[in-house]
């Protein structure tokens, strides 16, 4: 069917120049490789081409040659093989995208990194107060766990009859430390504070917040009695006897 | 197809980066390829330029020739068509018609064109016969756009291509049974 084609149609003519569209120039090359009877049509119509073609030469000026030699001697002329080129492209693309991952997972981990960096800081932070919250503790717990610490009880009068303060006295190292947990809460306005009885003398220790576990308050010498007593906020000078709520003698 | 042996071997050194073998296909084929260029432009300072054109090309491409799919001179003619083409387009003389693919050849020569005549065999041919195949293979046109030049239908056309190429075939199968008529009174 291509052969009838093609040889009816005129087109080995028309591949001939060259003229023909890219799907019959492939048409045409097809029944040239397998069809014997279109090669041997088109290997004569090629022969009597090229003879008319040395029929019609015009002899160029003999200057065209020496253009042509000194063209392509002088500007070092050198066909350019594309497969190398390719290859270098090929290669360049590679190493872009290769390049562009590697930016990529670069920046993820910069922000990894900057993510754990923030995480090991807040660590680090609550680890340093979890450290001091423990020293205080064990702090604590040493000057109020030995053997020269005396504990001391006070429960609340008929005032404040579920109060119940412990104080623990150290008379060698000359400290009281109190937990005032077991004191009812106060209005805003009013505050707890503990005092030293010296020789009928109250003595100022200092305000107690039943906020806080453990508070260290000011030794007394020769203090005959604790004494614990509601006052205005901010503390007084003076004990306000009539707001006495609970007491202990030494 | 049957490329020349010794093309063969030129083509192959001129593959390998063999300046020498371009020449000595240049020496070859010139003659034939100015022909073409120089009846297509018809201006000798621009033809000799496209011709150079034409070789540096082929210095350039010819990796890119098959010789299984044809002759070498079909390949090089095709070349300096192309190139010949595309320089007249480019250019003002260029008259450009609907799709842009020919200059006008069937204004009249101007002051100054050279108008190189066809000759030997070619001149035997009928008139149409000549004209139909100085269209196609020595102005650049296709065939459909020959035959709207020639006012003939493009079946008609084609059969007169065909039938030039025929008569061709003959006229040379004369002269080289000429030719060897005269080797053989001469031996």
């Amino acid at each position: 069917m291509e052969k009838k084609r093609i040889l009816e149609e005129g087109l080995l003519e028309q591949y001939l120049s060259g003229e023909l569209s890219p799907e019959l120039h492939r048409i045409v090359e097809e029944a040239l490789h397998q069809n014997s009877e279109v090669r041997e049509h088109f290997d004569l119509l090629e022969a009597d081409f090229e003879r008319m073609g040395m029929e019609q030469a015009v002899v160029p000026p003999a200057q065209i040659k020496k253009a042509l030699v000194k063209s392509l001697e002088k500007k070092s002329m050198v066909r350019i093989d594309r497969t190398p080129l390719w290859i270098a492209a090929s290669i360049a693309i590679l190493f872009g995208i290769a390049t562009l991952w590697m930016f990529t997972k670069w920046q993820n981990a910069a922000g990894n990194l900057k993510v754990l960096q923030e995480q090991t800081a807040e660590l680090q932070e609550r680890m340093y107060t979890i450290e001091n919250n423990y020293l205080q503790t064990s702090l604590q717990l040493r000057n109020i766990n030995n053997a020269n610490v005396v504990p001391l009880v006070l429960y609340g009068n008929q005032k404040s009859p579920n109060a119940k303060v412990v104080a623990y006295m150290d008379h060698k190292r000359k400290a009281v430390i109190v937990n005032p947990q077991g004191l009812p809460v106060l209005p805003t306005t009013k505050t707890y504070q503990m005092w030293s009885d010296v020789d009928g003398e109250m003595i100022d220790m200092g305000i107690l917040s039943p906020d806080e576990e453990l508070v260290t308050l000011k030794y007394i010498d020769k203090a005959e009695s604790l004494n614990i007593t509601i006052e205005p906020a901010g503390g007084n000078d003076h004990p306000t006897v009539e707001e006495l709520i609970s007491f202990v003698l030494l | 197809m049957k490329t020349d042996f010794g093309d063969i071997q030129l083509i192959n050194r001129l593959s390998e980066g063999d300046k020498s073998a371009l020449y000595q296909l240049y020496d070859k084929y010139s003659g034939a390829l100015y022909g073409v260029i120089l009846r297509m432009c018809r201006n000798k300072t621009d033809a000799q330029d496209l011709l150079q054109e034409t070789f540096v090309k082929i210095w350039l491409k010819i990796d890119s020739y098959d010789a299984s799919k044809g002759r070498f001179y079909t390949w090089a003619y095709r070349i300096a068509r192309n190139t010949t083409l595309n320089s007249l387009r480019n250019r003002s003389e260029l008259i450009q018609n609907e799709d842009l693919s020919v200059y006008d050849t069937k204004a009249e020569i101007k002051t100054g064109q050279e108008n190189v005549l066809l000759k030997g065999s070619l001149k035997k041919l009928e008139p149409h016969h000549q004209k139909a195949i100085a269209l196609v293979y020595y102005r650049g046109y296709t065939h459909k756009e020959a035959h709207e030049v020639m006012g003939v239908p493009l079946g008609t056309f084609k059969s007169y291509i065909r039938q030039a190429l025929i008569q061709l075939r003959k006229s040379y199968a004369n002269e080289m049974l000429w030719l060897w008529c005269i080797f053989e009174i001469m031996v």
